[in-house]
């Protein structure tokens, strides 16, 4: 692996909680890693897989998506769905052969700015020695 | 100038022709396909048919047209992306494979010559093999104006005697082949050529399958556009298009833009293979379709081989191979649906 | 043992009380032995009905063909179709109800039981018989197929010939029905994935070269889409076909419409491709192995399918095709799903 390699981290951020999150954890001026490509998505739940393989393919190097706490989110539901359809998403992408630590997924809510920073660290730390994702990666 | 090759010699003729990318037919599990082969020992030439026909070499899948790039609004470079120099040599080609590319060779010549298509098919030879028991027991190429041991569109035919080949080089390029091991070709004796003949006239008496009276069809289906004939037939197609993907005839292609980033703008245009089966064949952009249903694509596949190509270029646009009917997930089998066709109405 | 003079009765019965337009059933092929999708109109013509190890198609993609080609017509013939299916065809159905696709009404259904055996995989038989051409295939008292070829009886344990699925089968006989032939007792099934543990226990990077192989070897012919049942978009997420152009839409609109998957077949692009047609039949695949049989180029399709049924039954405790009044896997949740995996 490249000394200087920074992985790429696409992140589906949920826009009433996880988005809020990392926009506190700016606001407080705390430092984390700037590997994250943030993306706001309605809710946790409005996240299709076609979203995750497409972040793959375009060469994401991790994805990450995060939303409410369930019981907290803003459509009620949203993020009960996402529980399980994301649990299918990453099963089928580790069976084909992906690293599992390239795909995770988080609670964070609006008033976690620290844990968010944590969360990002922590990817990018998982995600250095394992190098650029080439796998599902389109090829120029 | 005939010659025969003994079959253990035939590894030895293939280390002379190393210069050459060399596709083989190769065995994956219970399916043959051609592929590059590196090793001559590898090379097993006693297989039936191949899935796909090696119309793959010369018309890719995917065909890179040109690349472009736009660093600034004035300024658009493209980059053509022809094929590269890679003189090929396919080995074990079926009569009817090799007859199918001079069928394609018609549409993609003519008065505008696919530039893509002709740098691959001009640089590509073949080597063909010729049939004694049909490969597949719904081989009918006799009645599509072919035959198990057609020279058309070969550079170089063997037959199978047992433990050699009678070879025949058809074309100059096929002379150059075999000159590269003068050695290992020997002149045949009077008996190599009385069995060769044998096994002519008993592979083309091994055909199981045949249509009759194929030449009344093609009038025949001019009057029937509007007929429920097709509804009828059509009922169990699944629209899964793998008649036409494996068929070594069909040529149907799009092209689309593949854009790897948008600032810079940068991309490539691309060919791939297309199927009339398809949910957007006749598609217009106003969502319209003039042929919506089964009935229709199932009505334009058979009238394209044997109604319009017949017209425009005097030929039937099969070469009686039979992988649509083996292939085919419902048994819809081509044959049939033309003895249908040549009976209708009597 | 089924009769399948039963059938053909019932399929006439049915024809000539006008309760149906047609009956969907299974024939002997033109070429002999395999079997081939059947459409009976005509109540004299039930004769052409056959019912043996075989008839291994899932007939109700036709049930989803008459949907569009009533939805096409002005005045379209409301009555149902009658439809030949056995237990894991029935679960298609089962799932076109729950999905509203289709009405009860709409079908008059016809079941088979396979009893304690299943249907027969072409190519595993192919390789046993070795270029011979089959003529009967029956089945003993002993559990053994015997197959009539070029002059003689083959013996063949009915395990060695039987499809894959059919070793793990959870509906050996119709869940849901309107003629139930056969007998009703479930097959003994000792392990339900096991043909997915071999792969599973495979290292990170096997997998990967295992996938790789195999979907480099991929055409896109779609045929595993259009074989599918459960596969019934109108417009498939890799062919944005109703794309409305107008003379306003301008070059940008129509370069920048959205396209999840190349046409061409990259390596990449079919791995995406196939991974999000696994994902939307995640819950509804019921393992009819259609997808596998068409495949032109012998692609084991069935294990991504499969894996996310074993992952749906394992962590969510679902099975699609059994109750048509439940809720989809993906629309449903539950409190207890379990979340380890989120941080």
């Amino acid at each position: 692996m490249a000394e200087n390699f920074e992985p790429k981290i696409v992140a589906f951020l949920c826009k009433w909680c996880s988005s809020a999150g990392s926009d506190l954890a700016g606001v407080s001026r705390m430092q984390y890693p700037p590997n994250v490509i943030p993306i706001q998505v309605m809710c946790s739940g409005s996240v299709s897989p076609l979203y995750i393989f497409d972040a793959f393919n375009k060469g994401a190097d991790g994805v990450l998506v995060s939303g409410c706490h369930p019981g907290d989110c803003h459509y009620i539901k949203g993020n009960f769905y996402a529980r399980r359809r994301i649990a299918l998403v990453k099963n089928l992408l580790e069976f084909i052969g992906l690293e599992p630590s390239r795909f995770q997924m988080s609670w964070v809510s609006a008033a976690e700015g620290k844990k968010y920073t944590q969360i990002i660290s922590d990817f990018v730390e998982q995600l250095k020695p394992l190098g650029p994702q080439t796998k599902l990666r389109r090829n120029q | 100038m005939d010659k025969i090759l003994l079959k253990k010699a035939l590894p030895q003729w293939v280390k002379k022709l190393q210069a050459y990318r060399i596709y083989a037919p190769t065995k994956d599990e219970d399916i043959w396909t051609y592929e590059v082969v590196n090793t001559p020992e590898d090379i097993d030439l006693e297989f039936l048919t191949t899935a796909l026909s090696p119309k793959k070499i010369i018309f890719p899948q995917r065909e890179v047209y040109f690349e472009f790039e736009k660093p600034d609004v004035d300024n658009p470079d493209i980059k053509e992306t022809l094929p590269e120099d890679d003189p090929t040599i396919v080995l074990g080609v079926r009569p009817c494979d090799a007859k199918a590319l001079t069928l394609t060779d018609l549409v993609f010549g003519g008065d505008f010559k696919d530039v893509y298509y002709w740098k691959r098919r001009n640089q590509t030879y073949l080597v063909g093999l010729a049939c004694h028991t049909p490969p597949s027991p719904n081989c009918f190429c006799l009645s599509v104006d072919g035959s198990p041991h057609s020279k058309e569109g070969l550079d170089i035919l063997l037959t199978d005697l047992g433990d050699k080949y009678y070879v025949e080089s058809l074309t100059k390029n096929g002379d150059k082949l075999l000159n590269l091991a003068k050695n290992l070709f020997k002149l045949p004796s009077a008996a190599n050529k009385k069995e060769y003949q044998k096994i002519q006239a008993e592979s083309e008496k091994n055909l199981k399958r045949q249509i009759t009276n194929l030449k009344k069809v093609p009038p025949k289906l001019k009057g029937m556009w509007d007929s429920p004939f097709w509804d009828d037939e059509a009922m169990s197609c699944l629209r899964c298009g793998i008649c036409t993907y494996m068929c070594p005839t069909c040529h149907c292609f799009d092209i689309n833009d593949e854009v790897l980033s948008s600032t810079p703008l940068k991309g490539k245009r691309i060919r791939t293979w297309d199927t009339c089966q398809f949910p957007d064949f006749t598609m217009h952009s106003s969502g319209h379709n003039p042929r919506p249903d089964k009935a229709s694509r199932l009505r334009q596949r058979i009238m394209h081989k044997f109604q319009y190509f017949v017209e425009t270029y005097k030929n039937y646009q099969c070469t009686g191979c039979g992988r649509c009917i083996t292939k085919c997930p419902v048994s819809i089998d081509i044959i049939e649906v033309l003895e249908k066709v040549r009976d209708y109405g009597s | 043992m089924i009769n399948v003079e039963d059938l053909r009765k019932e399929a006439k019965r049915i024809l000539k009380e006008g309760k149906v337009k047609y009956v969907i059933g299974y024939e002997r092929d033109q070429n002999g032995l395999l079997p081939k999708p059947a459409f009976i109109k005509d109540p004299d013509d039930v004769d052409r009905m056959i019912w043996d190890p075989t008839c291994i198609h899932n007939l109700t993609k036709f049930l989803v063909d008459e949907k569009k080609r009533k939805a096409a017509e002005k005045k379209p013939d409301e009555r149902p179709v009658g439809i030949v299916v056995k237990g894991c065809d029935s679960r298609a159905i089962v799932v076109l109800l729950q999905e509203k696709y289709i009405d009860r009404e709409d079908v008059h259904i016809l079941g088979l039981s396979c009893e304690n055996y299943g249907v027969i995989d072409e190519k595993k038989l192919a390789k046993k018989l070795k270029g011979k051409k089959a003529e009967k295939i029956e089945l003993d008292d002993h559990g053994n197929f015997v197959i009539t070829a070029a002059g003689g009886t083959i013996k063949i344990p009915a395990d060695e010939l039987l499809a894959e699925r059919c070793l793990e089968c959870p509906a050996n006989f119709p869940v849901v029905y309107d003629l139930l032939l056969g007998d009703k007792k479930k097959k003994k099934v000792d392990e339900p994935f096991k043909s997915l543990e071999k792969m599973e226990s495979l290292s990170e990077n096997e997998r990967w070269s295992f996938w790789t192989e195999q979907l480099s070897k991929c055409i896109r012919c779609y045929a595993c889409r259009s074989a599918c049942p459960m596969c019934y978009c109108d417009e498939c997420v890799v062919d944005t076909i109703n794309f409305a152009v107008t003379a306003d839409t301008t070059a940008t609109e129509k370069a920048g419409k959205i396209k999840w998957v190349e046409k061409s077949p990259a390596p990449s692009e079919n791995f995406v491709y196939h991974m999000v047609r696994a994902m939307h039949l995640a819950g509804r695949c019921i393992d009819c192995g259609e997808c596998e049989r068409v495949c032109p180029l012998d692609i084991p399709l069935r294990f991504l399918n499969k894996k996310l049924e074993k992952e749906a039954k394992k962590l969510f405790g679902y099975m699609a095709g059994f109750d048509p009044d439940e809720p989809s896997l993906v629309s449903s949740f539950k409190d207890e799903d379990p979340e380890d995996f989120i941080r």
